[in-house]
C-alpha cells in the first residue's frame, strides 16, 4: 500500500479538461481520478488556480472594452 | 415545512424572524434578566421583539394568577403548530419570562408585574422616562431636526465605511464610533493605520438600516463589560430609548452613572440629540424610538437633503440600473457592485456586469446579498413585476458566483496500491468511521482521505502489520 500527499481537486469535466491542458505545458497532476476529481501537487495549487482563471477569462466577453 | 412556516407570518405577510438581540438575551445569567425585567419599558420591548405566536403565549399567561398546567395548554394546539409551539416555549423559557418547572407554566414573577405595569400604566418608577418641562429659554428642537440630526449622524458612519480605501475623504466620526466599527469586525486597521471595510462591512452595509443598528448596538453591548458597564443599566437605557415618544425632551436626572455615559456615545450614532454635551435634557431621535417598532428608523419625508428612504432602483432585463437617488451614500453603496455610467442631479445610471459583480464578490459580498438588496430598495414601478426583479439578471449573478467557486481544493493522502481488496475495505471502512474520506474508487481501488485523518490512518496500518507480521 501507499500513501501519497497531494491536494484533491473537486471541479467540472470542462475544468478538468483545463488543467488537463495546462499539464502538459508543466506538470502538476499527480492522478487522474474520475471527471471530476484530481489530485495535485500541493505546492502547485496557487499557480494553478491563477493560470485557471487567466485561461476561464479569455472565454468571457465584457461590456466594457 | 411550508405550512408550519406559514403560521409563524407577521401581519404583513412576512416570516418572522427571531430578532438578533434574542440570543443575546437568552446568553446572559437569569439574575442579570430578572433585574432587567424589574424595568417595565424593559418588559414591554422585549415582548415588542417576541415572534407573534411568543407574543401570543405571553399574553395568555399575562393576567393569570396561578400556575396553568402545561397539558391544558398544550390542548390547544393544532398538530401543525406543535413544532412553532414547543419552539416558542424553549425561547421564552431561555428568556426566562416563562417558568415551565413543574409540568405548569407560568410567567416569571418580575417579568408579570413589570409587563402588566408597562400595559396598565401607574408606577412611580420613571422607567419610560420623565419627561423634561418645558421651558421658554431653551425650546426643544422640532421632529423635523431631530430627523435631519439621526439621518447626518447615521449617513456620517455609513458613508465613511464604504469610501474607507477608495481616497476620498468623507467626514470621519467620532473616535468612540471608529473603534465599535474595528471592534465588531466591520473595519480593519489600527490607532495609526487608516481604517479599511472588512468583507463583514461590506455585508453590513447592504442591510436594512433597522438591522444595522442592531448590529452596532449589539456590539456596543458586548463591550460593556470590557468598559466595566453594567449591563443591565445598558440594556435597560436602549429599551427606555424605544418606548419614548419622538419630539419629546427628556431629563437626565434619574439616570444611573453608566446611562449618563452613554449619552454620549448615543449622540454620535445620533440615536439621541442634546443641546450641549452638558445640557441636563435629551430628545430620543427616530432612530431610536422605532427600535423596537416595524416602523422605518429613518425619516421618510422629503425636506432632507437624502433621497428617497425606499424604492429608488429599477433594474431592466438588460442588466441596467437606474436609481433616483442624490444621496451620496446611496449612490457609493451601489457603487460596490454596479459599474456606474452616467450621474444627473436626480438620478444615477450603470449597469451590472461581470467586472462590477466579481469586484464584490471579491470584497465578501455574497449574491444572495445584492440580489437582497436590489428587492428592499426596488422601485414602486418594479412592484408591478411577478418576478420582481428581471429573472436573467438573478440568475446570472448567482451564476457568476458559482464561477468564483468552480475548483474545490482539499488537502490529504491518496492512499492506493491496495495488496487485495479485502485489505482496501478493511482500511476503507475504519477511514469511513473516522469520517475522512473525501474521495473512493472501488475498481481503482484506491481513497483519498484528508490531511487530519492521515495520522490515525498511518498508526491503524501500522499496528496491523504489526499484528500480521511473524
Amino acid at each position: 500500500m501507499r500513501a501519497i500527499k497531494g491536494v484533491l481537486l473537486t471541479c467540472d469535466p470542462a475544468v478538468k479538461q483545463i488543467l488537463l491542458l495546462l499539464n502538459e505545458k508543466e506538470s502538476f497532476i499527480i492522478e487522474d481520478l474520475d471527471d471530476h476529481h484530481l489530485v495535485i501537487k500541493a505546492e502547485q495549487e496557487y499557480r494553478i488556480r491563477k493560470e485557471l482563471e487567466a485561461e476561464l477569462e479569455k472565454n468571457t466577453y465584457s461590456l466594457e472594452s | 415545512m411550508p405550512s408550519a412556516q406559514n403560521t409563524d407570518t407577521d401581519n404583513d405577510g412576512k416570516q418572522h424572524v427571531q430578532h438578533i438581540i434574542i440570543p443575546f438575551l437568552q446568553s446572559q445569567s437569569q439574575n442579570t434578566l430578572t433585574r432587567l425585567y424589574q424595568r417595565p419599558s424593559s418588559c414591554l420591548s422585549i415582548f415588542r421583539l417576541l415572534s407573534p405566536l411568543e407574543r401570543q403565549l405571553v399574553m395568555n399567561l399575562l393576567w393569570l394568577e396561578s400556575a396553568i398546567s402545561a397539558n391544558t395548554m398544550h390542548a390547544w394546539v393544532t398538530r401543525e403548530g406543535r413544532k412553532l409551539y414547543d419552539e416558542a416555549l424553549v425561547t421564552l423559557s431561555r428568556l426566562h419570562i416563562l417558568l415551565t418547572a413543574t409540568g405548569k407554566l407560568a410567567l416569571n414573577p418580575t417579568f408579570k408585574a413589570g409587563f402588566r405595569q408597562a400595559i396598565t400604566g401607574g408606577g412611580s418608577t420613571g422607567s419610560f422616562g420623565i419627561p423634561a418641562e418645558q421651558s421658554d429659554k431653551h425650546p426643544g428642537i422640532d421632529i423635523e431636526g431631530l430627523d435631519a440630526y439621526a439621518l447626518e449622524r447615521w449617513e456620517t458612519i455609513l458613508h465613511f465605511m464604504v469610501s474607507s480605501g477608495t481616497g476620498q475623504q468623507p467626514t470621519r466620526p467620532s473616535s468612540g464610533v471608529l473603534f465599535l466599527l474595528q471592534r465588531s469586525g466591520l473595519m480593519s486597521g489600527s490607532q495609526n493605520m487608516a481604517p479599511q471595510i472588512t468583507s463583514a462591512g461590506f455585508q453590513f452595509l447592504l442591510q436594512p438600516p433597522h438591522d444595522q443598528l442592531w448590529d452596532l448596538l449589539l456590539q456596543y453591548l458586548r463591550l460593556t463589560e470590557e468598559r466595566a458597564m453594567d449591563l443591565v443599566e445598558v440594556l435597560g437605557f436602549i429599551f427606555m430609548l424605544a418606548t419614548m415618544e419622538l419630539g419629546r425632551e427628556y431629563s437626565i436626572e434619574n439616570l444611573g452613572v453608566h446611562q449618563k455615559a452613554m449619552l454620549e456615545d448615543l449622540r454620535d450614532y445620533g440615536l439621541i440629540w442634546q443641546r450641549r454635551p452638558s445640557s441636563k435634557r435629551f430628545s430620543p431621535t427616530r432612530l431610536s424610538t422605532t427600535l423596537t417598532s416595524s416602523s422605518p428608523p429613518l425619516p421618510t419625508s422629503s425636506g432632507t437633503n437624502s433621497g428617497p428612504q425606499e424604492g429608488f432602483i429599477i433594474l431592466e432585463t438588460n442588466y441596467r440600473v437606474y436609481a433616483y437617488t442624490d444621496n451620496p451614500l446611496q449612490t457609493a453603496v451601489l457603487n460596490l457592485f454596479v459599474t456606474l455610467k452616467y450621474r444627473f442631479p436626480n438620478l444615477v445610471v450603470g449597469s451590472i456586469t461581470r467586472d462590477s459583480v466579481k469586484k464584490a464578490l471579491m470584497n465578501g459580498i455574497s449574491a444572495d446579498q445584492i440580489i437582497s438588496y436590489l428587492v428592499t430598495h426596488a422601485h414602486p414601478q418594479m412592484r408591478k413585476n411577478n418576478p420582481l426583479l428581471p429573472v436573467t439578471v438573478q440568475d446570472q449573478i448567482r451564476l457568476w458566483e458559482l464561477e468564483r467557486n468552480r475548483l474545490k481544493s482539499r488537502e490529504g493522502y491518496l492512499y492506493t496500491n491496495f495488496a487485495s481488496q479485502a485489505d482496501y475495505e478493511f482500511v476503507l471502512n475504519y477511514a469511513k468511521e473516522l469520517d475522512i474520506v473525501l474521495w473512493e474508487s472501488p475498481a481503482k481501488r484506491c481513497f483519498f482521505g484528508s490531511i487530519e485523518g492521515h495520522a490515525n490512518i498511518k498508526g491503524f496500518i501500522e499496528r496491523r502489520t504489526m499484528g500480521a507480521g511473524p
